[in-house]
C-alpha cells in the first residue's frame, strides 16, 4: 500500500508509512467513555455491600475474604479451568484437522468449509437449546438414539443429568460450535505457507508427516497463538452455553465463575460481592492471556 | 485510499473540519445518556410504560385492549421479557432511577424482584386505597402486603397438582388417587403396564421444586400452620421439620422407579411431551402450564389435573396455592395517576376473571361470572376450606434459598446427597442475610 504522503508533509518530518497517533484519538475517546471508564468506575462496587438498588456502604476487603471461603465459587474455579483446558485442546486439535482436510484438493471443499464454520455464527444460547435435545437421556432420542442405531448402545449416557459428565457434555457442545472457527484461522495460516517450501522438502525426500512437522507446523505458529488465546479467553469466561444448557446443575456440578457471578448479582441481588468475583475473573484472564502471549510469541517464526 | 488522499486539495482544512465534526460527535455522545434518561423517565408524552414478564403478556395485552375501549386516550407502551431478563433489566432500571410506571412484581419475598425486597427499598407505590385491595383475604397478607400496606396487584393464585393424561389412566384402569398410599398403588399399576407413572424434568431447575411443594403442605403446614414464623424466628429448621418427610417421600418415588430414568438429564419440554403423548401418565406441575401440556397433546381434552395427595386422609388434604406473578406501580412513576387508574381497572371482578382465565389460575375473588377451567374444580373445596398454603418461597428471607432447593433436589436425585444433607444446604442458605 502506498503511504498517504501529504499527511506526512503537513504534520512534519516523520516516517511517512506510520499514520500519526492523533488518528486514534476519536476512537480512543469513545472507547474510554463507553468501556474503560464504566469498567474502572464499576470496580469500586467490589469493595461495597451494594444490593443493586438503594444505598451501600464500604466493607473493605470483606467480599474477597468471603470469596476465599465460598465453596461454590471455589468449586466453580476448578470447573472453569477443566472446561477451559478441555475446550482449548479439543477445539484446536479438531480445528487443525479440519483445516488440513479442507486445505487439500478434495472436491466440495468450499462447501465443507461453510458447513464446518456454520455453527460458529449461530447464537450460543440457541446452540445450547438445540443440544438439550441432542443430549436427551432417553434411549431412542438424540445422540443416544444415534449411538444405539450404530450399535454403540453401551455408550449411551445421561449427558446433562450425570453430575460427573455434565461439564464434558457442555465442553462437547462448545467444541462443536467453535471448532470451525479455529479451522478458519488455521486455514488462513496454512494458506500463508509458501508452496515452494513444501516442494523443496519433497525434493529432499520428506514424507507427509515430516513436511507437516518441519514446514507447516512452525509456520502455523501465529495462527496457533491466535487460536489458543481466543479459546482460552472464551473458555475462562464461558457463560451463555453453561447458563442455557445446565444453569450450573445438576446441583452445582457445572457452575463456572461466570455463572456464579451472574447469579450473585442478578438472582441473589449481591452486586458488591458479584463485582468482586468479576474483578478476580478479569485479573485472572488478563494474567493467563499475558503469560500465554509471551510464551507463544517467542516460538513464532516467519517463512 | 492512497491515490485519493494525494489528489485531495487543501487536505489540511478538510482534516481539521473532520476533526471538529468528530469532536461534535463526542459531545453528542456525552449528552446522549442524560437525553435517554429524560425520555425513559416517562417524559414521553404521558405514555404509561409497562414492563412485564413473559407469562403476563397474554392477560396484559388483552386487558389493555379492553381498557382502551373505555379510555380511548390512554397511551401505553408495553414490553415483556423472560423471568431472568426481567430481573436484570428492571432491577437495573430501578437502580438507575429510571423505572417503568408499572412493572412486574413477584409476591411476598424471596426473589430479587419480589414485593418485600422492593418495598423495603422504597421503590413501590402504596395501592391500599384501591377498592379491590379490601377483598384480599388475611391469609394472603404476606404475599400482597408489607407493614399493612398493599403493594402488589395479582389476579389470583395458581395451584400445584398432578397434570395427568385421562386416556392413559383409563386405559390402565386406574383413577386419580386421593391418598398417598393410593398414589403408590396407582403408580405401581401404571409401571407394571410399561407406562412411566410420573414424568420429571429436573434438568430444568424450577421443575425440581414442584414435588416438594406439593408434599410440604401436608407434611409441614397441616401440623404447624405457623411454620414460616417459627423459621423466621430461628426456632425451626428445614432439616428438623416435616420437610424431611416430604423430601423422603420425593426420594421414595424415585427409589420405587416411579419417575422416568435420568430425571436430572430430562428437561421440562421433554417432561411435557411425555405426558402429552401418553408415554408417561402424569407430572406434578403448576396449573399455569396446563395449557402448554394441552397444546402438546393430540387431543387437548385428554389432559386434566387432580390434587397430588401428600397425606392419607382425603378430607384433610392440604395443597400449595401460590399468588401468581403480578404488577407493581413504581414509587417514582411519572404517570402515577394513569398507572393507578389502570391497576384499579385490573382489580374489578370481571378483569380478575379475565386475567386468571388467561393463565389457568383461580381468581382472588369468585362470583357467578367466574368461569373456571373444569380441571381446577377439584381444588376449589380445598382452597375454600383454607387448606391451601402459599408457595413456600414467598416467605423465604432471601433469594438464595430457592436456588439452594433446586440444587439440593438435583443432588438428591443424582444420589450425591441424602435428605439431611439436602436440607442442611437449604438451612445454610436460609441463614444468609439478604
Amino acid at each position: 500500500m502506498k503511504a498517504p504522503r501529504i499527511a506526512g508533509t503537513r504534520l512534519g518530518r516523520r516516517d511517512p508509512t506510520v499514520p500519526p497517533w492523533l488518528f486514534v484519538v476519536p476512537a480512543l475517546v469513545v472507547y474510554a467513555f463507553v468501556v474503560l471508564y464504566p469498567s474502572i468506575a464499576g470496580v469500586v462496587y467490589a469493595f461495597t455491600d451494594w444490593s443493586g438498588i438503594g444505598s451501600f456502604s464500604f466493607v473493605g476487603l470483606d467480599n474477597f475474604h468471603t470469596l476465599l471461603h465460598d465453596d461454590r465459587a471455589l468449586a466453580s474455579v476448578g470447573n472453569t479451568l477443566l472446561l477451559t483446558v478441555a475446550i482449548v485442546v479439543v477445539q484446536n486439535a479438531i480445528g487443525l484437522l479440519l483445516a488440513l482436510g479442507v486445505n487439500t484438493n478434495i472436491r466440495s471443499k468450499a462447501l465443507l468449509r461453510v458447513v464446518f464454520f456454520a455453527p460458529a455464527v449461530v447464537s450460543p444460547v440457541m446452540v445450547a437449546f438445540l443440544w438439550k435435545y441432542v443430549y436427551n437421556p432417553e434411549n431412542g432420542a438424540g445422540l443416544n438414539g444415534i449411538l444405539g442405531a450404530v450399535g454403540l448402545g453401551g455408550l449411551r449416557q445421561d449427558w446433562l443429568g450425570n453430575p460427573s459428565l455434565t461439564l464434558w457434555s457442555v465442553a462437547g457442545m462448545v467444541v462443536w460450535q467453535y471448532a470451525g472457527y479455529s479451522m478458519v484461522i488455521f486455514l488462513a495460516g496454512l494458506q500463508g505457507v509458501p508452496a515452494e517450501l513444501h516442494e523443496a522438502a519433497r525434493i529432499d525426500g520428506a514424507g507427509a508427516w515430516q513436511r507437516f512437522r518441519y514446514v507447516t507446523w512452525p509456520l502455523l505458529a501465529p495462527a496457533l497463538t491466535i487460536n489458543l488465546m481466543l479459546s482460552t479467553i472464551g473458555g475462562l469466561k464461558l457463560f451463555d452455553q453453561v447458563y442455557a444448557a445446565t444453569d450450573g446443575g445438576p446441583g452445582t456440578s457445572s457452575e463456572t465463575l461466570s455463572t456464579v457471578l451472574y447469579k450473585e448479582a442478578f438472582v441473589y441481588g449481591k452486586f458488591g460481592y458479584s463485582t468482586a468475583v468479576a474483578l478476580v475473573l478479569a485479573l485472572f484472564v488478563a494474567a493467563v492471556s499475558l503469560i500465554q502471549l509471551r510464551y507463544l510469541r517467542a516460538r513464532e517464526v516467519t517463512a | 485510499m492512497s491515490t485519493g488522499s494525494r489528489s485531495l486539495p487543501g487536505r489540511g482544512t478538510v482534516s481539521r473540519r473532520g476533526l471538529l465534526r468528530v469532536g461534535g460527535g463526542v459531545v453528542a455522545a456525552t449528552a446522549l445518556p442524560s437525553l435517554l434518561t429524560a425520555c425513559g423517565g416517562g417524559g414521553s408524552g404521558g405514555k404509561v410504560r409497562i414492563v412485564g414478564v413473559a407469562d403476563e403478556q397474554k392477560p396484559i395485552t388483552q386487558l389493555l385492549a379492553a381498557y382502551r375501549k373505555s379510555h380511548p386516550d390512554f397511551k401505553a407502551s408495553t414490553s415483556f421479557a423472560p423471568t431472568d431478563d426481567v430481573q436484570t433489566v428492571v432491577r437495573t432500571q430501578l437502580a438507575g432511577g429510571n423505572a417503568p410506571d408499572i412493572h412486574v412484581l413477584y409476591p411476598g419475598s424471596g426473589s430479587a424482584m419480589s414485593m418485600v425486597e422492593l418495598a423495603k427499598a422504597g421503590l413501590l407505590a402504596d395501592l391500599s386505597d384501591m377498592a379491590w385491595t379490601k377483598t384480599i383475604p388475611k391469609s394472603f397478607d404476606a404475599a400482597y402486603r408489607r407493614d399493612g400496606k398493599t403493594y402488589l396487584y395479582s389476579a389470583g393464585s395458581s395451584i400445584i397438582g398432578a397434570i395427568y393424561n385421562k386416556k392413559v389412566f383409563a386405559d390402565a384402569g386406574v383413577k386419580p388417587p386421593t391418598t398417598w398410599s393410593e398414589l403408590l398403588d396407582v403408580c405401581a399399576t401404571l409401571k407394571a403396564k410399561g407406562i412411566i407413572p410420573i414424568a420429571l424434568g429436573a434438568q430444568t431447575p424450577w421443575v425440581t421444586q414442584l414435588i416438594t411443594y406439593a408434599l410440604v403442605p401436608n407434611a409441614v403446614y397441616a401440623k404447624d400452620p405457623t411454620f414460616d414464623d417459627e423459621m423466621a424466628a430461628g426456632r425451626a429448621t428445614f432439616a428438623d421439620s416435616g420437610w424431611a418427610d416430604a423430601m423422603g417421600k420425593y426420594l421414595d418415588l424415585q427409589k420405587r422407579g416411579f419417575f422416568n430414568d435420568h430425571p436430572d438429564g430430562t428437561t421440562y419440554e421433554q417432561q411435557t411431551s411425555m405426558v402429552a403423548t401418553g408415554k408417561a401418565a402424569m407430572a406434578v406441575q403448576v396449573s399455569s402450564v396446563l395449557s402448554v401440556f394441552r397444546a402438546a397433546a393430540k387431543n387437548p381434552d385428554d389432559l386434566s389435573m387432580f390434587p397430588f395427595p401428600g397425606g392419607d386422609d382425603p378430607a384433610q388434604l392440604w395443597i400449595p396455592a401460590g399468588i401468581v406473578v403480578g404488577l407493581g406501580v413504581s414509587a417514582r412513576a411519572k404517570n402515577a395517576t394513569k398507572a393507578r387508574q389502570f391497576i384499579e381497572f385490573l382489580g374489578t371482578q370481571e378483569n380478575l376473571n379475565a386475567w386468571t382465565t388467561a393463565v389457568s389460575a383461580i381468581p382472588l375473588q369468585r362470583d357467578s361470572t367466574t368461569k373456571l377451567d373444569p380441571a381446577l374444580s377439584e381444588f376449589l373445596p380445598i382452597i375454600d376450606a383454607d387448606r391451601a398454603v402459599p408457595f413456600m418461597d414467598q416467605r423465604w428471607p432471601n433469594a438464595e434459598v430457592q436456588p439452594a432447593h433446586f440444587a439440593a433436589v438435583q443432588d438428591l436425585l443424582a444420589g450425591k446427597t441424602d435428605v439431611k444433607g439436602a436440607l442442611t444446604q437449604m438451612d445454610k442458605a436460609y441463614g444468609k442475610k439478604s
